[in-house]
């Protein structure tokens, strides 16, 4: 029989001491062979795939505690997850479509800067405001006027070519009447051969009229101001054909063309000045231009 | 705390209770605990090695000592030998001081465990320093308090199921 408060009088086996000094013996063995040598991996490894059922086993039950907790937490997590993504994915778009924007006007604002430097007249750069409210006039109002010495017949262009012309000038804005206005015309040439010719706006497009018939005008060719006139300096690109029709009863050419310029859809435009020191025009300049066409 | 305790009548403990509140307390030793907990928590299976020690002295001595350190060692993936050093150690000194260790009362216990808890604790020191780890710092020696004040607990947990009055 044994009690816990029995004492042991008699003890079975070797005596304490020798128990300790063949334990500690074994041990500082073990600590050697281990630290100094590594020879206990395989021991060790043997051991722990001993233990490893067991501490499986351990784990299971946290494990599924924890397997509980997130799947009710996981419900509202997500949500509020999903919703917080979301939101950002809206911020984000809308940043988006805003660098886009900002990118095209400074592509804009870089080419106009471009053509500005070289020109020789120079120009000033202008915001477009606003388009003109009426619908059988083509117009925009740009944030330049008098106060930027803007004067009533300055050509606007743009980055890829001729916009309008400026028409009226208020203090603070000024109004530019592109070149599809209705009534609207620029003498032009085209630029592979040099012949000249006048475009006259309609309306929403810009066309070529009266030239003859036998005219050598191709598919693609580029219409450039002629610089006659000196209300345009020469070589703004203006327009490009699109389509000859040569009609054997008509005494002209019809030409379907486009114009160059993003005329209603530039942001910002160039104003350029006015040559200085034209010479004066005769008296008969217009008879004669007249005449040429 | 009286120093009845001892006197009290008590049903032989069987072989098989002692190797079960071993495997509880390896078992323990085993659980996934946040990290940072080891720097608190009391080495269990020390302790209970110490309690049937000192209580079954016949049953449980150096070379069970010996046989759990190494157990601890590969469940605390510590160098192999430390634990079973510094187990067989203490329990050797508990062995030696054994029949007056019975007589105290719990509070007195409680205080030879701290010593022998806080020895078990200095012989992993000075093991892993001289093969050369760094001193973990004196929080290490906190471990063996918390065990110490746990020791009292224990000893009535573990003689619940031995009281005559219980069957």
């Amino acid at each position: 029989m044994d009690f816990a408060n029995n004492p042991s009088f008699f003890h079975q086996g070797p005596r304490p001491g020798v128990r300790l000094a063949l334990c500690v013996l074994l041990s500082v063995a073990l600590l050697i062979g281990d630290s100094r040598f590594s020879l206990m991996e395989h021991l060790r490894e043997g051991l722990s795939v001993v233990l490893y059922p067991l501490q499986r086993a351990v784990n299971v039950p946290f494990a599924g505690a924890r397997h509980v907790i997130d799947f009710f937490t996981a419900q509202a997590e997500l949500k509020a997850e999903n919703d917080a993504l979301k939101n950002q994915r809206l911020q984000m778009s809308a940043q988006l479509l805003r660098l886009a924007t900002v990118e095209r006007e400074y592509r804009e604002l870089r080419q106009l800067n471009d053509i500005k430097s070289s020109r020789a007249e120079g120009g000033q750069l202008a915001e477009v405001l606003y388009t003109g409210r009426d619908p059988f006039s083509y117009k925009l109002i740009i944030d330049k006027g008098e106060d930027a010495h803007i004067r009533p017949g300055q050509p606007v262009i743009d980055s890829q070519g001729l916009i309008g012309q400026v028409t009226r000038v208020q203090p603070l804005t000024a109004e530019v009447t592109l070149i599809i206005d209705k009534n609207h015309m620029v003498p032009v040439m085209i630029e592979r051969t040099g012949a000249r010719a006048i475009l006259y706006g309609y309306g929403g497009g810009v066309e070529v009229r009266y030239l003859s018939n036998q005219a050598d005008v191709h598919q693609q060719d580029l219409l450039v101001t002629s610089g006659i006139d000196d209300l345009y300096p020469a070589g703004l690109p203006v327009a490009r054909v699109g389509k000859v029709e040569r009609n054997t009863g008509a005494a002209f050419a019809r030409l379907a063309t486009s114009p160059m310029a993003g005329v209603q859809q530039s942001r910002f435009v160039l104003v350029l000045n006015q040559k200085q020191h034209v010479p004066a025009r005769p008296a008969t300049a217009d008879a004669k231009q007249n005449a040429t066409e | 705390m009286s120093f009845d305790r001892p006197r009290e009548l008590l049903k032989p403990v069987k072989r098989r209770f002692i190797y079960l509140t071993f495997a509880i307390a390896i078992l323990v030793e085993l659980i996934p605990l946040p990290a940072g907990s080891t720097r608190w928590l009391p080495d269990l299976i020390g302790l209970l090695l110490l309690y049937w020690v000192i209580n079954q002295p016949r049953r449980i001595n150096i070379g069970s000592a010996f046989l759990l350190g190494l157990i601890a060692d590969v469940a605390t993936a510590g160098l192999f030998g430390q634990h079973a050093l510094a187990y067989s150690v203490t329990s050797y000194l508990a062995l030696m001081q054994q029949r007056q260790l019975v007589m105290f009362n719990l509070g007195q216990q409680a205080l030879a465990v701290l010593g022998l808890m806080l020895a078990n604790q200095a012989i992993m020191v000075v093991a892993r320093m001289i093969t050369g780890a760094a001193f973990v710092g004196w929080s290490y020696f906190l471990p063996p308090l918390i065990a110490a004040l746990l020791w009292p607990l224990l000893t009535k947990l573990l003689l619940l199921p031995y009281r005559q009055h219980s069957v």
